[in-house]
């Protein structure tokens, strides 16, 4: 029956997945269980992702299926049986650029490799930024960006969490088409990419993940 | 330049030719942004008036020597939308943003999926001034027709300044792939979606808006007496589809397109952002000289240059990452890489990796240009 989930999931099967999930949950099951088959599937779909066998329409249609999955599951959940996170990932554009295509795509990756998210939005002040990693306690922060104006306002970023005693604690992480591995280093982050996947296993790799 | 053989068009055209040059021709993507920010003006003044665009491009041009062919740059986010080109919703600097930022469009669901039988229907221009233009903007027809003219009043100066300083504008016709346009209007992961669960009536929208694409831009593109055009692809990369995808609603449109342009002797200027390294031996397919592959820093443009070696010629790549934050010697560095292994036989514009950014550094943006002038074709 798990397998059955995750294979349907693989297979981007929106209807036969939502089905099959609430069949599951109808019959009493465990919902964190059907939860975690969903994961599975996404961690096969990730796999063939890396492998260059998926390709980012497919992890965007795998990642859209599994929050439908995940809307019906969450509510079934008790709170403390819902607390079980891999880590908390902090994820917003920093000011000068409002697009969110890029950091919304990480975010429902993330979400469905069960990381707990917080969106910070787009425009955000480096400042705010540092604020919400005090006040969340967060493993990971991830920057996005579409264009070269965002790279200082990174950097500042960094600059305000190491002044705050906070850098130590988080891993910096920078995305978007327009970063490369040189912005990382000027902006004093842990991690590039421009691929939303790539940011994902690095979160699972740094917190003991697959 | 003291000592050069050939005039800017002659370099221009030999190097689409695939044939050797004197020196290597330039075309920085300078837009108005980046001009302004290079010739001290806001963001805001030149996201409002495309004539002050033009100004700012054009004493870029001549503050820092010139080059071989002036991108054309002279447009406001307004005029875009009035003009069919990029159909989302924006926000602008000075009317929405603060003055420094840039204009930026806002990824939304605005088409929706009836949507796409209507443009087979009625065409894209028709289904998009009847309907789709007051979906994201609130421009009225008279505003409509105001911003064409102005866009048109100011590219009559820009052709004549240019004849000024005996150059020429790199294009003039441009447009968007039917499945870039459809991607920006329905969202991307919506249209990825219908892509999937959905196809036929995507499949029929293609069909018709590359048909109005080629029955509307061959003859401007013919008018400008130019013999190039801009197509620009954003979306559509092995990056984004497996081939299934690409090969459906992508490569046969895009074949359809650049070998009716080329029957007119007209050139294709691939605009193509983001990683195609997968796709790249697919323009084999395409005649050899019909089309430049201008790429944005992401694809290597080095292993794509031994794919389409005596084939296509490419213009690029000085990514905007190395124009904002890294040295001027790293940008002369990589323009003489670029020069050395892409442009070694001929067949190389250089060029920035899309726009040269708007927080382009004065320094590296001249040491992009001095490479270039003093490097053989």
């Amino acid at each position: 029956m798990s397998q059955k989930l995750s294979d349907l999931l693989l297979a981007l099967e929106r209807d036969a997945v939502l089905e099959t999930v609430k069949g599951r949950l109808g019959t009493n099951e465990d919902p964190l269980r059907v939860l975690e088959d969903c994961r599975s599937g996404m961690t096969l779909v990730g796999e063939r992702f890396q492998r260059g066998d998926f390709f980012l329409a497919e992890l965007i249609l795998s990642a859209e299926i599994f929050k439908d999955a995940a809307a019906i599951i969450e509510p079934r959940l008790s709170r403390a049986r819902a607390d079980h996170s891999r880590g908390r990932v902090l994820v917003g554009t920093l000011m000068g650029d409002i697009h969110d295509l890029g950091k919304n795509i990480l975010i429902t990756l993330l979400r469905a490799h069960g990381f707990e998210v917080k969106d910070l939005g787009v425009d955000v002040p480096p400042s705010v930024a540092v604020e919400k990693v005090k006040e969340s306690k967060a493993h990971f922060v991830g920057f996005s960006a579409l264009i070269t104006t965002a790279f200082p306002n990174m950097k500042q970023a960094v600059t305000l969490l190491q002044e705050a005693g906070l850098r130590g604690r988080v891993k910096v992480m920078i995305g978007g088409g327009v970063t490369t591995p040189e912005v990382r280093d000027y902006v004093g982050a842990d991690f590039q990419t421009t691929d939303a996947m790539e940011g994902v296993a690095y979160c699972l790799k740094t917190t003991g993940g697959k | 330049m003291a000592g050069e053989g050939m005039s800017g068009t002659e370099r221009l055209w030999a190097a689409i030719r695939l044939e050797k040059t004197d020196r290597v021709p330039i075309v920085p993507t300078l837009l108005a942004e980046p001009a302004a920010h290079l010739a001290g003006i806001t963001r805001a003044k030149v996201a409002a008036d495309n004539a002050l665009a033009l100004d700012a491009i054009l004493q870029v041009f001549d503050d820092y020597g010139g080059w071989d062919s002036i991108y054309p740059g002279s447009y406001t986010p307004q005029q875009l939308q009035a003009s069919n080109v990029n159909p989302m919703k924006v926000r602008i600097p000075g009317r929405d943003l603060p003055d420094d930022y840039m204009w930026q469009l806002v990824e939304e669901e605005i088409l929706q999926p009836q949507d796409y039988d209507r443009i087979s229907e009625m065409g894209i221009d028709g289904f998009y001034y009847q309907d789709y233009l007051g979906r994201i903007s609130s421009l009225s027809t008279d505003d409509v027709n105001r911003e064409i003219l102005a866009l048109f009043t100011t590219f009559q100066r820009f052709l004549t300044e240019c004849q000024k300083r005996k150059v020429k504008p790199f294009f003039m016709g441009n447009g968007m792939h039917p499945f870039f346009t459809l991607s920006l209007m329905r969202s991307m992961v919506g249209f990825t979606k219908d892509l999937y669960y959905h196809p036929e009536p995507v499949e029929r929208a293609i069909r018709r808006m590359t048909a109005d694409l080629i029955a509307h831009q061959i003859p401007l593109t013919k008018e400008s007496g130019l013999g190039t055009w801009l197509f620009t692809e954003e979306r559509a990369s092995g990056y984004f589809y497996p081939p299934a995808v690409f090969e459906r609603f992508w490569w046969p449109y895009t074949k359809q397109v650049v070998d009716a342009f080329w029957s007119e002797g007209l050139v294709t200027i691939f605009h193509l952002d983001q990683r195609w390294d997968k796709n790249i031996p697919y323009f084999r397919q395409l005649p050899r000289g019909s089309f430049i592959l201008e790429l944005d820093g992401n694809t290597d443009i080095f292993a794509a240059k031994e794919v389409l070696r005596g084939h296509a010629c490419f213009h690029g790549d000085v990514p905007a990452a190395l124009l904002s934050v890294a040295r001027p010697e790293d940008v002369h560095a990589y323009c003489r890489k670029l020069v050395e292994l892409v442009g070694d036989d001929g067949g190389f514009i250089l060029g920035s990796g899309c726009s040269v950014p708007c927080n382009v550094e004065p320094g590296n943006f001249k040491a992009m240009l001095e490479a270039g002038r003093g490097a053989r074709g």
